[in-house]
């Protein structure tokens, strides 16, 4: 038995598809300017070797290697993470692109011995009892990739460590994440605890059995129903968003 | 060693069909599992606050296993299955999962000795073999979990089952960036490695005690690929490499059978339609009944040849039409009242290819999963049974065939799909035909590439 599926099934992602490919609408991207636009195509190709090739020779070239991440490896990424937006290429691309942009970053603060002062920091987290990972590995990957500092402090975290982190680092924003029903309880303590200790500071929270009804079940809490929101809700907070104003801006439901 | 298998349970792929298997398994108070009948496998997951203590814990499971048999009951259910995925409290301290398990297993009895309802019970704990920051898969954390096992056993849980994690930490990195190769080591090497090893001995438990060595399922990792590669519009895997780890999957849950495990394989495997055309046991299979924990493509398709049908998991609380569990129970057994109805009046291949037919077309990981196709699959995997990596590669390879030979105007790939296809077939078509180089080879890779790899440590290198 076979069927014709037309009458059962619409592939609106291919109906949807651009004619263009994404390598040709990252070129129409990329800066005119060289070493900024080989730079910027070893990036999106996600090649590590060639983003310090294209580095050294900046450098050589009499490019002050701070400001190389600044004008050149950030825009080069920022034009990947807007591709990823708008669906034209996927997380895979972005990883493989946030790595050879990271790893040109390393290569400029090697070369000049200072750092880069980042947009921001982050504290990223898995929940206690809970070592599902993944998700916060994206969500750093792509927070790093956007300019901001991340204290990943891994999965399995306790609570106690999350607000000693908290303290330390001072942070514009907590991500939190978890797969199980059971360890995601462990963000309403975390809120508690924040807030005890006077610290209001935006708590993103989603993963595996996470959802919004949830979420808004605790002041600092603001739902992330895709890793990709951590980037945007970092920009948001940078932009001068309160507490209220990224729950309207992040709830969807 | 085990002995691995070098051919399929089945002569044909139209021999396979819901409801029965080659080699049905029964529970202690009646439930046979393949046997001709469909029965529903109802999941659930306790609320966040019932984690706080034991007391709560056996509390939540008493009351949601009371809500599922009474809807039997009264909705007039001839059997229901039961499957507790252990929250992690649960299985570091063996007595809860026992306890828990026992609390349940009486409530099956006296509705069994009451109304005659068959009734099964699956407890799979969790797979706890990790520290903070690394995979402990062999090891104090090891001893536990065997421990774990035997109290839930000696609770009356008739299925044992696990999914175990086995190649993680690789499938982690390489899912994240498009390597196939990666994907074989991880799934296909480390995973079937892992398998072997715990199997073997969950065998040995279920033998003693005088219960069911159930069955695994890739869930760490194929569904992992499949959760990220997620809905047609979503931009984060490719749907060809979702379905190329999926198979691979296949050889790698095959390896528990290898080792000792009978069926009924569990719910989130959605490899088993292949695994079935090999061992010929029975398998739990989830799909439309399952939008409660996770939306995936495949609604009707995995009711193909399912033997119990589930819902994955649900949270425990309050619907208007009664609890979670008591609803999901009752569209499951609804379900399966209609494959059985199909059954008796001779219409079960109908059914299963108008099940399999509302998903074959929909996306990459529907067309390898048809049942026909699900069967070239295991083919592959059996050619060269005997050789873990062989075997994960041909299931591979043999994915890209039937989707590069699929009528495109039927199965319609995105530009992305097809790239990344593409770009699969050369890498795979890259690969050795020496399992020595290959697995040397991604030892010194994956050892240089990622740092929570252990190899000495998780699978005695």
């Amino acid at each position: 038995m076979d069927i014709d599926p037309s009458k059962i099934l619409v592939r609106y992602n291919v109906q949807k598809e651009k004619a263009q490919t994404p390598e040709e609408l990252a070129a129409e991207m990329y800066p005119k300017e060289e070493p900024a636009r080989t730079i910027a195509a070893a990036i999106f190709d996600g090649e590590e070797d060639d983003v310090i090739e294209g580095l050294e020779k900046a450098i050589e070239g009499g490019a002050d290697a701070i400001k190389l991440i600044d004008d050149v490896l950030m825009p080069g990424m920022k034009i990947v993470t807007d591709l990823y937006d708008q669906g034209v290429i996927f997380l895979p691309n972005v990883m493989m692109s946030a790595d050879a942009m990271l790893e040109g970053i390393e290569f400029c603060k090697d070369q000049s011995g200072s750092v880069p002062k980042p947009k921001g920091k982050v504290v990223c987290h898995v929940a206690e009892g809970d070592v599902h990972d993944i998700g916060k590995t994206i969500v750093a990957a792509l927070l790093r990739a956007a300019g901001y500092e991340v204290v990943d402090l891994g999965r399995d975290v306790p609570v106690d460590e999350v607000i000693a982190a908290v303290k330390k680092e001072s942070p514009m924003m907590v991500t939190g994440t978890a797969l199980m029903t059971t360890t995601m309880y462990a963000f309403k303590e975390i809120n508690d605890r924040l807030l005890e200790s006077g610290m209001k500071v935006p708590f993103q929270c989603g993963g595996g059995a996470v959802n919004q009804d949830f979420v808004t079940t605790y002041e600092l809490g603001i739902y992330g129903e895709e890793a990709a929101d951590a980037p945007k809700m970092a920009a948001a907070i940078l932009s001068g968003k309160g507490l209220a104003q990224l729950k309207e801006m992040f709830h969807k439901h | 060693m085990v002995k691995r298998y070098t051919s399929q349970a089945y002569k044909a792929a139209d021999d396979m069909v819901f409801g029965k298997s080659v080699y049905p398994v029964k529970s202690e108070l009646g439930l046979e599992v393949g046997a001709g009948y469909v029965t529903a496998e109802v999941n659930y997951a306790p609320r966040p606050e019932a984690g706080v203590s034991k007391e709560k814990l056996v509390s939540e499971y008493r009351r949601l296993t009371t809500d599922i048999l009474a809807r039997a009951v009264q909705i007039g259910f001839p059997a229901i299955s039961l499957e507790t995925e252990h929250v992690e409290q649960m299985t570091n301290n063996p007595t809860w999962g026992g306890e828990i398990a026992h609390v349940q297993k009486t409530i099956l009895e006296e509705y069994h000795e009451e109304y005659g309802i068959k009734c099964g019970l699956r407890h799979t704990p969790g797979d706890i073999r990790e520290d903070r920051d690394l995979l402990a898969l062999i090891g104090p954390k090891y001893d536990k979990l065997m421990e774990s096992f035997e109290a839930v056993a000696d609770g009356g849980a008739d299925f044992l089952s696990i999914e175990t994690m086995g190649g993680k930490e690789i499938l982690d990195y390489s899912v994240l960036r498009n390597d196939v190769p990666g994907f074989i080591y991880s799934i296909g090497c480390l995973g079937g490695m892992d398998m072997e090893m715990i199997w073997t001995d969950i065998r040995k438990i279920a033998d003693k005690k005088g219960r069911i060595a159930a069955g695994d399922t890739d869930c760490a990792q194929a569904n992992t690929a499949m959760f990220i590669a997620g809905g047609l519009l979503d931009k984060n895997l490719a749907h060809t490499l979702a379905i190329i780890a999926r198979t691979i999957a296949a050889s790698r849950t095959l390896v528990g059978y290898e080792a000792g495990a009978q069926g009924p394989g569990k719910d989130c495997g959605y490899e088993n339609t292949i695994v079935k055309s090999i061992t010929g046991c029975p398998i739990a299979q989830e799909g439309k009944t399952a939008t409660c924990a996770h939306a995936d493509v495949m609604g009707n398709l995995t009711m193909q040849v399912c033997d119990l049908w589930s819902n994955e998991s649900v949270e425990y609380h309050g619907e208007f039409g009664g609890t979670s569990v008591q609803c999901w129970s009752q569209t499951l057994s609804m379900d399966a009242a209609l494959m059985n109805v199909a059954t008796e009046t001779g219409n079960a291949k109908l059914l299963r290819d108008m099940f399999m037919l509302s998903d074959r077309y929909r996306d990459p990981q529907g067309y390898i999963l048809a049942y026909d196709n699900a069967y070239k699959i295991g083919s592959a995997i059996v050619k060269d049974g005997n050789d873990l990596y062989l075997r994960a590669k041909n299931a591979a390879i043999e994915t890209v065939n039937l989707l590069t030979a699929a009528d495109n105007k039927k199965l319609v790939m995105s530009k992305f799909e097809l790239n990344a296809l593409a770009d699969a077939k050369a890498a795979l078509e890259a690969l050795t035909d020496e399992t020595d180089t290959f697995m040397s080879d991604c030892l010194e890779k994956y050892k240089a590439e990622e740092p929570r790899f252990k190899p000495e440590a998780n699978y005695k290198f």
